[in-house]
């Protein structure tokens, strides 16, 4: 498998303060990656780092092209988009336009054709598409958070933590829809998680990164049934 | 009622000119979140534009050029001034407002080497016989005119930001600026035109007054600019709707009590009455009255 994302000596933080201490990672074209660590581990410094968020160090090669320089907006553009944390959705526009305007770097004119399939994908958010997004449940947010992501037609999706804070049954809901866009649309996506449980079950491969460093690294399956590696870094 | 009708339609034209400059505050807060104290120097310093063009061509064209003129200003202000000392602090992008506030009026006057005001062109038929009667009152072709043309400004207003590609991108930005960049937008460029539309649209209101005034002056601005603010703030200072609808309401109401009270308020109160109101609508409602109280659950 060809990589897709190529991450070489990443260093990231913020200020003087130094969160990842050079980091080697890759995604491969069409695979699901998981990231889990503890609280404080990088996680979120990771993704920031990849999609160009904060200030960053080392090598970031996406699809054969040096992305570590570029701003966030040029890294949407190459096909990189981002689910942030906390869901990031813009909660006095509708949820519509919230849609839309995850669409606003494309030129086709297919944009309106994807809205409608999201609404058919998530009712809930059918619904509701007039009402201002903030307006949602939390999981309801979470969702449109990924759809608005998916709308930018990125080859390489980044999740940052989507099950905080959510219940069981809507986290399971949002990792079959993770699973669904990598397996009906080829996407790729790098997922940080503390849940291991769940991210190991969607996941090829994982990284386990402990306070700014890779720890542990292997096929999602092996890892799971490794008893050492599980209470080792996995607490369970 | 002919004297009711008459002190409404001056108070709407007034008011027609502090929507406007009201509509630039809400356009940059709504992008930047900032006030811009110097909002209604730049629309005196477009003024000023607008004249010196008017001297070498006919007068709307050189409204229109002043306007163009005002936007790239506007947006060279926020990238090269606003832009780098907010990003150190956001109090300090107030007193850098408030100084080219002070900057500009020194300088209008300066940079055309004139000190008593000038005369201006009215941008409208104005003429004696230049009006039309209604229930016993005189609506002037030049007052009808500048509320037609905030109302004209305020509809595209309206339909760039609902209708548009880079409408969305202003409204993105002003909702989460955190996440606009992870969309693909470049922030930058939309303050940029925020701060650059804001100017463009203060400009024309500085061509109403000077056009109302019939002279251009570095104090036209003046009063006027709280009026704007005012209407800015109960119009809730995040809807293009409120601006309009107060600063209408506000012309409206001032010159209803100066003239209705010509002892009590008369022209030297006639502000006060409207920061009174104010005042009182944000203790009822501190959002203004038409602005967006944040929904957010998490």
């Amino acid at each position: 498998m060809t990589a897709l994302l190529e991450v070489a000596g990443l260093q990231a933080g913020y200020g003087p303060v130094e969160v990842l201490h050079g980091l080697d990672f890759t995604v491969g074209d069409g695979e699901i990656v998981v990231i889990l660590g503890a609280n404080g581990a990088g996680k979120t410094t990771t993704i920031r780092a990849v999609s160009g968020t904060i200030h960053r160090r080392g090598s970031i090669v996406y699809d054969g092209q040096d992305i570590g320089r570029l701003a966030a907006d040029a890294i949407v553009v190459a096909g990189v988009a981002q689910v942030p944390q906390g869901r990031g959705t813009f909660v006095d526009l509708s949820v519509e336009d919230n849609l839309r305007v995850g669409a606003i770097t494309r030129k086709d004119g297919a944009v309106d054709e994807d809205v409608d399939r999201w609404f058919e994908v998530f009712p809930r958010l059918g619904e509701r598409r007039g009402q201002k997004a903030g307006s949602l449940s939390g999981g309801e947010q979470q969702m449109l958070a990924i759809a608005r992501a998916v709308m930018s037609k990125p080859r390489l999706l980044l999740c940052d933590e989507p099950s905080l804070g959510l219940a069981p049954l809507i986290v399971e809901e949002l990792f079959r829809m993770l699973q669904r866009l990598n397996a009906e649309q080829g996407m790729s996506i790098l997922l940080v998680e503390q849940n291991a449980n769940l991210a190991m079950d969607i996941a090829n491969r994982v990284y386990v990164l402990e306070t700014g460093r890779i720890a542990a690294t292997g096929d999602a399956a092996t890892m799971r049934d490794d008893d050492s590696i599980r209470k080792a870094y996995l607490g369970y | 009622m002919a004297r009711f009708l008459q002190y409404f339609f001056n108070g709407l034209s007034n008011g027609a000119i502090y929507s406007l400059l009201a509509l630039s505050l809400v356009i940059v807060y709504r992008g930047s979140g900032h006030l811009n104290f110097a909002q209604g120097e730049m629309a005196m310093v477009s003024a000023f534009f607008a004249w010196w063009y008017g001297r070498s061509m006919p007068i709307w064209l050189a409204v229109i050029a002043a306007a163009v003129t005002a936007f790239v200003l506007g947006a060279l202000i926020e990238r090269f001034i606003i832009r780098p000392i907010g990003l150190r602090s956001p109090f300090a992008v107030v007193v850098a407002a408030i100084g080219l506030f002070l900057g500009l009026n020194a300088l209008a006057p300066f940079a055309w080497r004139v000190t008593n005001p000038q005369p201006f062109k009215s941008l409208f038929p104005n003429d004696a016989g230049d009006f039309v009667r209604i229930g016993g009152a005189t609506w002037r072709y030049e007052r009808i005119g500048i509320l037609v043309v905030m109302l004209v400004l305020a509809a595209l207003l309206f339909l760039l930001f609902q209708r548009t590609k880079l409408g969305l991108s202003m409204r993105a930005v002003a909702s989460n600026p955190e996440s606009a960049p992870l969309v693909g937008i470049k922030t930058g460029q939309v303050l940029m035109v925020s701060w650059g539309l804001a100017a463009f649209v203060g400009a024309v209101g500085g061509a109403m007054v000077a056009s109302v005034n019939t002279n251009v002056d570095a104090a036209m601005m003046f009063t006027i600019f709280f009026s704007a603010a005012a209407a800015a703030t109960l119009g809730g200072f995040d809807s293009l709707g409120g601006a309009v609808l107060s600063g209408l309401a506000l012309g409206a109401i001032e010159n209803m009590a100066a003239g209705y009270f010509p002892d009590l308020i008369g022209q030297e109160l006639r502000f006060s009455s409207s920061l009174l109101i104010i005042m009182i609508v944000l203790l009822v409602r501190p959002s203004g009255l038409f602005g967006s109280q944040r929904v957010e659950r998490v």
